[in-house]
């Protein structure tokens, strides 16, 4: 009995352990610099209470990174979650077995591109002259399409470079989770007539909240290190249009000034911010 | 047979003592213990330079591995490298933070250790004097050099254009030149945010209309220079090619060594790239000049230095500068300019050279001594200069891609983040 009870406490401490030390040491380091002056040109700092988050406040680039990422969470999130789930109950409905087998694989492709690789590819295929995706425009009009360097398209570009990655991905993913539906509540209704996207729409969708709900999730937190697809393609540009949080505290601590601690500041507010938003989110969900 | 045995075996020792011993009198002789790294740039001649690794291992001992980045990453990757765990034995420095590491003790001067077999003094003066912060040189340099202006002669002879000397009749040729409905573009220009960017080629115009980037301690660009020079450019960037306005140097270089622009004014580089029909297709329709008056031609030195905190024992930083030596030594800058590439040779005994004068003919050269006279020192010599230029660059490509318009506002941005900078 007494084994029984201290099983699992072995099984456990020792992992939980080594995670909360892997997890919490540069958590709470990043927080103790971020009350300090830390530079990366100094070896010695001192502490300054909430300056770096003070400072923040009435930072014109933090406001926009902030305002930046929420679009940014809110665009590929909803769009990923519409492609994933339009292609998913499109081929649940059109396509032969065989046929779901074969886009399941091809729908796989852009997931396994590394996303280094796919930002340079598309940013090739967005280039104003010599571009894929802005051909049509140019042969039609005879003008450039500077999709990129416009501060009102870059960041959809860029989201759709995402949605590309990871919508097909998740299309499998929803196809699956329809396959492994009852088939009775499907059939009971088509008997009744129902149209198919009534069937989707009251049935198999309702049935698979949880797990599109978690997708969405997985996605949320996917979407919040997009930081290379962005760097690779604009670096925040053109201006601050496409910064996003992680890559002003970057371009903060790395690129421009070696200031550390303020950059610091910019992640424990992004940590803070994930925590409660999703936490309030997958309670609302879950009620 | 037991005497020719014990024969042998004493003639074997003593061969393998005599052998042994000479092994560690030779090894002796080399200061390096451990495989070097470096951080580098991508640059041609550095990938001919490492198809010689075999010649550095027999000189001192051990390989090298270099990793290269582009300039933003690199400077990025190096800053953080070098203010924390140190792993580089050599970084690559530019004019633009040389201040930064110099200040900072993350380097040592490379003249206190550039082995004296491979003529420091053989370098270009103009690139040992950027290499200088403190009255100390850091670096050796493997490019550099001042602004060229290159230019189509097809199209300026077709156009009746004759090669811009001034500012004005910089403009109005541009302007004359400029046919996008057919492929072209009057100039090109670097949009994309950067001290070494935009910022790089907004300065020749910003200290050619007598602008300065600081007076007694105080911001000073915020002033009729400051104005007048980004109203320039800004007026220039009409005509330049689409993708330049957050473009850098590829976008820029790339557009018009593909037939698309008419002139284009960049680092001294360039030049010998434009005759290179590898990578130009307008290789046989150029010619130089220097930049019209009254713009300064942007001074600048790339190379290599010694790191301080992977080098933690004398022989360890000679070592380095060993490799750094080897690598700019005078035989690799002539495998580089027997390959065709020109653009990172900085010997003076190379330039007069007569193979120099055969293979460039003589306008380039020309060119290339003409337009010393022009060239300056057009940023903030200052270890915070990357962090002034680089918001400038940010502020700079929201007025290039029109996210703002007002120029005086945006100069008082960057004066009141200069006002922080300098007193933090």
């Amino acid at each position: 009995m007494r084994i029984r009870n201290t099983l699992p406490y072995t099984f456990l401490v020792p992992t939980v352990l080594l995670l909360i030390v892997l997890a919490f040491t540069p958590l709470i380091y990043a927080v103790m610099v971020s009350f300090t002056d830390r530079t990366l040109f100094e070896p010695t700092s001192s502490w300054v209470g909430f300056e770096n988050y003070s400072k923040l406040l009435g930072d014109r680039r933090f406001v926009s990174s902030a305002w930046v990422s929420l679009k940014w969470e809110v665009v590929t999130v909803s769009a990923t979650m519409l492609l994933a789930v339009g292609l998913g109950v499109l081929m649940f409905e059109t396509a032969s077995r065989r046929q779901r087998a074969f886009f399941s694989l091809v729908f796989l492709v852009p997931v396994l591109l590394p996303r280094v690789c796919a930002a340079f590819v598309w940013k090739f295929a967005f280039h104003p002259l010599y571009g894929i995706i802005t051909f049509p425009y140019r042969a039609i009009t005879g003008r450039p399409l500077d999709v990129l360097s416009d501060p009102n398209s870059a960041l959809l570009a860029v989201a759709f470079v995402d949605v590309w990655q990871w919508g097909f991905f998740f299309a499998v993913i929803v196809l699956k989770l329809l396959e492994s539906l009852p088939p009775q509540p499907i059939e009971a209704a088509r008997l009744d007539n129902a149209k198919p996207w009534e069937i989707h729409f009251y049935i198999t969708l309702p049935m698979l909240k949880a797990p599109l709900v978690s997708l969405a999730l997985v996605k949320a937190i996917e979407s919040l290190r997009s930081f290379d697809l962005i760097y690779v393609m604009t670096r925040g540009g053109p201006g601050i249009a496409t910064e996003t949080l992680d890559m002003y505290a970057f371009s903060q601590g790395f690129i421009e000034s070696g200031n550390i601690a303020y950059a610091s500041a910019i992640a424990v507010i992004m940590l803070i911010a994930t925590i409660v938003i999703f936490t309030v989110i997958w309670k609302r969900v879950n009620r | 047979m037991t005497v020719v045995k014990s024969r042998l075996v004493a003639t074997t020792a003593v061969f393998a003592f005599a052998l042994t011993g000479a092994t560690v009198a030779f090894a002796a002789d080399k200061v390096c213990t451990e495989d070097l790294r470096i951080l580098s740039q991508p640059w041609d001649g550095l990938t001919t330079t490492e198809k010689f690794a075999d010649e550095f291992k027999e000189l001192s001992g051990v390989g090298f591995q270099i990793d290269y980045l582009n300039e933003n990453d690199r400077r990025a990757k190096s800053r953080a490298d070098a203010s924390t765990i140190g792993r580089y034995n050599v970084y690559y420095i530019d004019e633009a933070n040389l201040a930064q590491f110099a200040a900072a003790d993350w380097i040592v001067p490379i003249t206190d250790y550039y082995p004296a077999e491979y003529d420091f003094e053989d370098f270009d003066p103009g690139r040992r004097t950027t290499a200088t912060f403190d009255g100390k040189v850091w670096f050796a340099p493997i490019t550099g050099g001042g602004d060229l202006m290159v230019y189509r002669t097809d199209l300026l002879e077709a156009a009746d254009v004759k090669p811009p000397e001034t500012l004005e009749e910089l403009m109005v040729a541009v302007e004359k030149l400029h046919d996008p409905d057919n492929g072209v573009y009057g100039i090109s220009l670097r949009g994309g945010r950067g001290s070494g960017a935009n910022v790089w080629r907004w300065m020749p115009y910003f200290k050619g209309m007598g602008g300065e980037w600081f007076v007694d301690g105080k911001p000073a660009f915020n002033n009729e220079a400051g104005i007048k020079a980004t109203e320039t450019y800004l007026k220039l960037f009409e005509y330049s090619p689409p993708g330049t306005q957050t473009g850098s140097w590829d976008e820029s270089t790339g557009a018009f060594n593909s037939g698309q622009v008419a002139l284009i004014i960049e680092s001294a580089p360039l030049g010998a790239m434009t005759l290179d029909p590898d990578v130009s297709s307008v290789s046989d329709k150029v010619a130089f000049g220097i930049p019209p008056k009254p713009l300064t031609g942007g001074g600048y030195a790339h190379g290599f230095a010694v790191g301080v905190k992977a080098n933690k024992t004398e022989e360890a930083k000679k070592c380095a500068a060993l490799w750094i030596g080897w690598a700019t030594s005078k035989e690799n800058e002539e495998r580089r300019f027997e390959v065709g590439q020109p653009g990172e040779l900085n010997r003076t005994s190379i330039f007069k050279s007569k193979a120099f004068a055969e293979k460039f003919g003589t306008e380039l050269p020309a060119a290339l001594e003409a337009t010393a006279a022009v060239t300056a020192v057009n940023f903030w010599q200052n270890p915070k200069w990357p962090e002034l230029g680089d918001r400038w660059g940010i502020i700079l490509e929201e007025l290039i891609t029109g996210q703002r318009d007002d120029i005086p506002a945006a100069l008082q941005e960057l004066e009141d983040f200069a006002n922080t900078l300098t007193a933090g």
